[in-house]
């Protein structure tokens, strides 16, 4: 009877610490969200440049429109591709190309695919899509970081693993590592911090192609504003219409 | 036609007034984010190897058929305000003519919000299906697909009422208003439903249209991803009636194979069908796998294009014969040839595409087999592209086979080939 008293206390402190563990990372992935977004929902303006060693390769300007329940809208803005359009809702995804009228279907691997992996600038956040342990502390490039082993909970994610690492300072974002689904690094990404409207932001988010060699991609962020699309520009065939802010 | 040096002079007086006008509605566009145009430089040239010994040789010459030679194309495209334009001022050249200029909107139209609704109004392309190789449910656009070397779509005129709910929509079209029934089935009058729905992992579309033509068309359409890698599609059309250009019955006379105003008919099956089933697979490596097989009912059969091969050949024979005028056989042999101007040629098509494409060099390549199961005919095509900051350059060659009295074995071409340039500001 004392033995099995003893078990059940045993896993439900076990059950209680995974729980509050749960939530510990839950909060530090919030934290460290908010530095790079930081609005619920609005227009983030990107600038993604592509370099080849380091020779700048292509530049590329994209709007980008969140709402909650992770929906997003990216237009794409540059001249060679100016009226293309991805929507993504939640694992679903469409691209509307500018001499078509129906938006394309895509899978997760399209997407993945895609002219700067456009996932890369459409997810903004981490605590909607991921959930993991804190797994140690490390050092990078001099600053005390905790290290998150992220999963995906959701299929349709980029990138079904992520070593995280937040400043233990003030939980902002310095390095990601990003494991495709074969578990490969695919990419090592590098965050940036300053100074936006009077807060600490994160500015500028390096991706180190770790798949195609001499690779790497800076993507800067340009304003960040509460600008909202209704609902309806959030369905696929909305995409159509041409009454959408540039 | 051939344009005059005056008019292609006035075409390019508007061309450069467009982009003017473009250039500084680009300056006011820094101020205003609801306007926003790009313009787009495109040079095309075209090749082609005729197929030695076609029995469709006498008529060529009275055609433009395999003789485009180059494109130039300046386009602008974008929207001010609801205002949405496509402009394209092409001058092209074929073999044996002047190059010729044309200016052409194919889009202008403006997407409106009055009361709380949502309409288009102007002249819009209207294609579109879940399919790649054919699209069964384009009902409105009737797009030609699988081009080597395709010009941008030409929109049609349009009244449109639209309305979104958070996992639907639904279009209610009125196609070439005021128009009853034209001289091809894309400019007949005609009001369509359309409806869609975002079911979970599928994208499920509808259609429901009536024209004085082909009466009414009901189609459906879905596309389902039912993992990270794999995309399945499916597309179905029911008509009232079809139509479809065949050969000359059998049994012709020499006097009708002769007369170029008969050299083909129309045919209007009753309650035609067209279906098509396909999918896509994608691999992390950026290799990607389509298939689709399809049905079209409307599309002429074996038979119908081993009539083609046989009168094709007999009025090849007559030429020289006393009596039988050189110029007769040409303008029939050439009148025959519009049946290659059907969008779809294949009752039951067979597409396997092959892509590759790396987002981070800018190159992507494929590989086209297209197949007839009806006549055992094929085309295999294969594409390069390269996507620079605003350059973007193209090549393909296509080779067309199979037995001489199949629709690919029949054609004039043998091979064709493309090479192109674009330059977007």
């Amino acid at each position: 009877m004392f033995k099995r008293s003893a078990m059940v206390l045993l896993a439900s402190i076990s059950l209680g610490a995974a729980a509050a563990d749960d939530a510990k990372v839950k909060a530090l992935l919030k934290q460290a969200d908010d530095y790079r977004l930081a609005i619920a929902s609005g227009r983030v303006d990107t600038e993604v440049r592509s370099f080849k060693g380091d020779t700048l390769d292509k530049t590329r300007l994209y709007a980008v429109y969140l709402k909650p329940g992770r929906r997003s809208l990216v237009l794409f803005r540059t001249a060679s591709e100016r009226g293309q359009k991805m929507l993504m809702l939640g694992d679903d995804y469409w691209l509307m190309m500018p001499a078509s009228q129906r938006p394309l279907r895509i899978t997760a691997m399209q997407k993945l695919l895609g002219e700067a992996s456009t996932g890369d600038i459409a997810t903004m956040t981490w605590s909607e899509d991921y959930d993991g342990s804190v797994s140690g502390e490390e050092t990078i490039d001099g600053q005390a970081c905790l290290k998150l082993d992220l999963v995906g909970q959701r299929k349709g994610v980029s990138y079904p693993r992520i070593v995280l690492y937040l400043a233990k300072k003030d939980r902002h974002p310095v390095q990601a590592e990003l494991y495709v689904a074969s578990d490969k690094l695919a990419k090592l990404a590098r965050f940036r911090m300053g100074e936006v409207g009077g807060r600490r932001q994160v500015t500028v988010m390096t991706l180190v192609d770790h798949l195609q060699k001499e690779r790497s991609t800076e993507v800067h962020y340009l304003s960040r504003t509460d600008k909202s699309l209704s609902d309806d520009y959030f369905n696929p065939a909305f995409l159509v219409r041409a009454d959408l802010p540039q | 036609m051939p344009e005059s040096p005056y008019r292609q002079r006035r075409l390019l007086g508007s061309v450069v007034a467009l982009m003017i006008g473009c250039m500084s509605q680009q300056a006011r566009a820094e101020e205003d984010a609801s306007a926003a145009f790009g313009w787009t430089t495109r040079v095309i040239a075209e090749a082609r190897d005729a197929r030695v010994g076609s029995a469709f040789s006498a008529g060529l010459p009275l055609t433009g058929f395999g003789r485009d030679r180059f494109r130039v194309e300046q386009e602008l495209r974008g929207r001010s305000g609801p205002v949405s334009l496509l402009l394209i001022a092409t001058e092209s050249g074929q073999e044996g003519n002047k190059p010729a200029g044309r200016l052409v909107a194919h889009e202008a139209y403006a997407d409106l919000d009055i009361g709380g609704e949502r309409f288009s109004v102007g002249k819009k392309v209207l294609s579109g299906d879940v399919a790649y190789g054919f699209r069964p449910i384009d009902v409105l656009q009737r797009e030609s697909r699988l081009q080597l070397a395709p010009t941008s779509l030409e929109g049609i005129p349009m009244l449109s009422w639209d309305n979104f709910s958070t996992d639907g929509a639904w279009s209610l079209v009125i196609a070439n208003p005021g128009h009853q029934r034209r001289g091809v089935a894309r400019e007949d009058g005609s009001v369509a439903l359309k409806l869609y729905r975002h079911e979970g992992m599928a994208d499920i579309h509808g259609v429901l249209r009536h024209s004085r033509r082909l009466g009414v068309e009901l189609g459906g359409a879905v596309s389902v991803v039912p993992g990270e890698a794999l995309e399945l599609h499916a597309s179905l059309l029911q008509q009232r009636r079809g139509e479809r250009l065949v050969p000359l019955a059998d049994g012709a006379g020499g006097a009708q194979l002769l007369n170029a105003d008969a050299a083909l008919a129309v045919e209007t099956p009753a309650n035609p069908r067209k279906a098509l089933v396909g999918g896509t697979w994608t691999t992390e490596a950026g290799y990607s796998l389509l298939g689709e097989v399809w049905w079209d009912g409307t599309a002429p059969d074996a038979a119908d294009w081993q009539r083609l091969y046989r009168q094709s050949a007999q009025r090849a024979a007559m030429l020289g014969l006393p009596g039988v005028p050189a110029a007769a056989v040409a303008g029939a042999s050439a009148a025959s040839l519009r049946i290659f101007d059907q969008g779809n040629l294949l009752r039951r098509g067979v597409l396997a595409r092959l892509a590759w494409s790396d987002s981070a060099s800018g190159w992507s390549a494929s590989l086209d087999l297209l197949g007839s199961l009806n006549d055992g005919g094929r085309t295999l095509t294969a594409a390069v592209a390269w996507q620079g900051e605003r350059l973007r350059f193209d090549a393909g060659l296509r080779r067309y086979g199979g037995p001489g009295d199949s629709a690919f074995g029949l054609l004039p071409d043998r091979t064709a080939a493309f090479v192109g340039l674009s330059l977007a500001y």
